[in-house]
């Protein structure tokens, strides 16, 4: 049994957070996450670092967080974030009102605008739409969730926190009606564990009511389904908006080697049970390819999706963009509290004010520091230059993203991984176009070596992956990446003979 | 200078093709975009996976049992000549072992593999080599904890580079002092295919000889030495019985005159290759070699833009990936009992290999047999109309 102060549940960017912050202010705590890091919307979103112009017309509070957390996260992330700034484009029909008042909602909440003309703008961005009319720059970045989580909980860790991924809380214990810990589940050996706790944080985003109910408790939210398409390579070094109304696939991140566009908005039930139309894609791609013309033939590697845990609130337009992005701590009374909404951007915030409010059920008087102090762990983020990466070829094993061997070792050895997601959050490996067709064979051997897996655990590790794989690819599939999947099935369901009949 | 035939497509059917063609003493090139799948491949030849269950209107269908086995004899006949023989028979399994070592069923396999066909996963050494990217051992381990591995440091990780390495003399001789050192108490000995670039039998010999025990090949995953080696070994067989070969280069375009096609222009630095023909087999290929290109709602052929038929009615794939034989799949030329597309007006055009309508050679595990047949057989078919 672990005994702790305040147990987290979910690993994403609002649970890491408070690991941190807690840690930070030396309170003993336990995050336990049913997958890995940024299993749900953390890890499924643009990897988008608002500059808060998004919501500067409609939520001029959401946008004063947004460039403030902007701000704190270039300082404390280096290594996670990309200061790649952003344009908001405006194309032809595009009204010239809603610049104006862009533009004024900006300055009145602190975000710093410049006006580019079309010529100025192509100039940055050669393969924007060539008809457009002008462009607004702002500081919007990109950023990687999962490292953000890995870094976050890295600062935990370091401090005593105790962090464990893949442990499933099946049953929150209560004592004469207040919560006093959970029942966890290891999801690979379905060892039980029990973690008693003086409070229970339930940071478990989209799967918030869940959690919730297990405690009696109840959470009103509202499930908001958003996919995304990858393209294969990187178009665009700004982040690209439109200048109107937020609406269907109007944004487009450009992420280490990649490019993401998105999203949609589609009201959903169960998180655990999502899948991507074609109309979807075919909304994203045509939207994005107004902005960035070559987004209509670009070869898309794969597509992926996941859900906004937003607030519920009384109003009732039909569109769940109307419903705010802004967040709320819940107290149940019971021992336990909700936090829930909320964006990536503002976790940091979200995370301080749950601490802050723990602190006060504690009696205790330590203020945040997670604004000032650096990310850490890092300086143990290497790779860069690429050269470093490539002076053995031998020893890649990702071709498509450059991993090395021993990058790879790293991670079954410290991580102690039974899944291919772990490896490829922490390395890349298999993110490239083949989407892991060849790089996940040898990770798997690796393991092997390392007795993590037995050869029989490896192939049904290696299904579960090729089925995760094939969900997101499936809806992408034609041109050069159908020419791949015919390579990669050739590879699994011909050479290693994995068909079933 | 103008040919009497030229095969578009490299691959198994193409090179298939040609070597038929220029033995009959036709003046025969091959026009091939780069190398084919055939060269990424197990090297083993799939017939079918069960022959029961193929449907008629499958290329199979319309060349008939006795056309299957005559193909299959040709091909065998070939290899033998060629040195780099095969064992197998038409509708009979053999077993192969894969690199997460599962037993597979094919049926030819060069001679390097033959001894899996017998070998029980428990009683398997195998050998393997320090750092080798694609292929782990650890899969062999089995439920028994099966410790019989030994490696060997090749001084290179990949498996080009550790089969070229044993086309080296003195490699070898250092090899086969280590295996001598080895203490090998299974009844049969695997190792990844890397023995050498061309066909090891030599190397095979010499390790039995030293071990006293029977050895076998496992193909990696790609790229793959068996199937390199078929392939190095087809395009040889083509060249030496004097098929032009042109490599490396797509076709632009072509020209056509009264329903016959009369030449392809091969794009090329400089200034592009005019190749003049009486008759032309198109063997390009499905998605993967580039034969079709699926757009989103349709399915283009990538060279004369034929009319592709596709089902209808249906979603284009699978739910599971693990279910083969996507709808899309079924995609290709339709064509009559000459091998002729059957849309077109192209009267010196014939069809071969996995670009025909309803091959889905991952659905049927038909891959290089049907190459073998369907390029034998197109080839007849324009022979005749040479004739």
């Amino acid at each position: 049994m672990i005994t702790t102060d305040v147990i987290i549940i979910g690993g994403g960017a609002t649970g890491t957070g408070i690991a941190r912050d807690l840690a930070l202010r030396g309170i003993d705590h336990c995050l336990l996450e049913k997958k890995d890091f940024a299993a749900g919307a953390t890890g499924a979103c643009h990897g988008l670092l608002h500059s808060g112009g998004r919501y500067a017309v409609n939520d001029p509070e959401a946008a004063k967080e947004c460039i403030s957390e902007n701000q704190i996260l270039r300082k404390i992330g280096k290594k996670c974030v990309e200061f790649t700034e952003g344009l908001f484009v405006r194309l032809p029909g595009d009204r010239l009102q809603y610049r104006d008042n862009f533009l004024e909602s900006c300055r009145k909440t602190g975000i710093s605008t410049e006006i580019y003309s079309a010529s100025k703008a192509l100039e940055l961005v050669p393969n924007l739409n060539q008809s457009l009319e002008e462009a607004v720059k702002v500081p919007d970045c990109s950023i990687d969730p999962f490292r953000l989580c890995m870094l976050n909980a890295e600062s935990s860790e370091m401090r005593g926190g105790k962090i464990l991924i893949h442990h499933k809380v099946i049953e929150i214990i209560k004592e004469k009606g207040i919560c006093v810990g959970v029942r966890a589940e290891e999801q690979f050996s379905g060892e039980i564990k029990e973690i008693r706790g003086k409070l229970i944080v339930n940071a478990s985003g989209a799967w918030g009511s869940q959690v919730a109910k297990m405690s009696g408790s109840d959470v009103p939210m509202t499930l908001s389904k958003g996919s995304l398409v990858i393209a294969n390579h990187r178009m665009t070094n700004m982040v690209i908006n439109r200048l109107r109304p937020s609406s269907n696939g109007d944004i487009i991140v450009p992420n280490e080697t990649v490019s993401l566009a998105g999203t949609t908005s589609i009201t959903v039930n169960d998180p655990d049970n999502l899948s991507i139309s074609p109309e979807e894609i075919s909304l994203i791609s045509r939207e994005a390819s107004q902005m960035v013309p070559e987004f209509d033939s670009v070869r898309l590697i794969r597509s992926y999706t996941g859900v906004r845990p937003l607030l519920k609130n009384t109003s009732d337009s039909g569109d769940d963009r109307a419903i705010s992005r802004g967040f709320k701590i819940i107290d149940h009374k019971n021992g336990m509290f909700s936090i829930m909404g909320g964006k990536l951007t503002t976790y940091r915030l979200m995370a301080e004010k749950m601490t802050d409010r723990i602190m006060e059920e504690f009696g205790i008087n330590v203020p945040c520091t997670t604004a000032e102090k650096p990310l850490d762990g890092q300086d143990q983020l290497s790779g860069y230059p690429v050269s470093n990466r490539i002076e053995k070829l031998d020893d890649i094993i990702c071709e498509c993203e450059l991993v090395r061997r021993s990058d790879v070792e790293k991670v079954i050895d410290k991580v102690g991984t039974k899944f291919i997601g772990d490896i490829q959050h922490r390395t890349r490996l298999g993110m490239g176009p083949c989407q892991g067709g060849f790089c996940t064979y040898r990770a798997l051997g690796m393991m092997q070596e390392q007795g993590k897996v037995s050869d029989s655990e490896s192939i049904r590790v290696l299904k579960e992956f090729l089925d995760r794989r094939y969900r997101g690819i499936r809806p992408v599939l034609w041109g050069d990446q159908m020419r791949e999947e015919q390579l990669i099935e050739g590879i699994y369901l011909g050479i290693l003979g994995l068909a079933e009949k | 200078m103008k040919y009497d035939v030229v095969i578009i497509g490299g691959g198994m059917a193409g090179l298939m093709s040609s070597i038929y063609m220029a033995e009959q003493g036709f003046k025969t090139a091959v026009v091939s975009k780069g190398d084919p799948v055939c060269s990424i491949s197990t090297g083993c030849i799939d017939v079918a996976g069960d022959f029961t269950g193929i449907p008629e209107n499958h290329p199979y269908g319309r060349a008939g049992e006795d056309k299957i086995r005559l193909s299959l004899d040709y091909f065998k006949k070939l290899m033998e000549k060629e040195g780099l023989p095969y064992i197998g028979e038409f509708l009979q399994n053999r077993f192969i072992y894969t690199s997460i070592a599962s037993r597979r069923a094919t049926s030819m396999v060069p001679l390097s593999m033959a001894e899996a066909h017998e070998a029980k996963k428990g009683s398997i050494h195998i050998i393997s080599f320090k750092g080798m990217k694609d292929f782990f051992p650890g899969y062999f381990k089995g439920e028994e904890n099966n410790q019989n591995i030994s490696i060997f440091d090749a001084g290179s990780k990949t498996t080009i580079g550790i089969a070229t390495s044993f086309d080296d003399l003195t490699f070898r001789e250092k090899f086969f002092n280590w295996i001598g050192d080895q203490t090998i108490d299974a009844d049969v000995i695997a190792v990844p295919a890397v023995l050498g670039t061309k066909n090891p039998q030599a190397i095979i010999d010499e390790i039995e000889k030293i071990s006293g025990k029977k050895i076998f090949e496992i193909p990696t995953l790609p790229p793959s030495m068996p199937g390199l080696r078929l392939f190095r070994t087809l395009k040889r067989a083509a060249s030496q019985r004097g098929v032009d070969l042109f490599w490396g280069n797509a076709i632009s375009d072509y020209t056509e005159e009264k329903g016959q096609i009369q030449s392809l222009i091969i794009d090329q630095p400089g200034r592009p290759t005019i190749v003049e023909s009486r008759s032309f087999i198109l063997a390009t290929g499905s998605f993967v070699s580039g034969g079709l290109f699926a757009e989103k709602t349709s399915v283009r052929e990538t060279v004369f833009d034929l009319n592709v038929s596709i089902p209808e009615g249906e979603q284009r794939l699978n739910d599971s990936f693990f279910d083969p034989g996507h709808p899309l799949g079924r995609a290709g030329i339709a064509v009559d009992e000459k091998y002729k597309p059957v849309n077109s007006i192209m009267k010196n055009l014939f069809i071969g290999g996995s670009i025909l309508e309803n091959s889905q050679i991952m659905k049927y595990q038909c891959g290089h047999g049907m190459a073998i047949v369907t390029g034998l057989e197109s080839a007849k078919s324009c022979e005749e109309y040479l004739k």
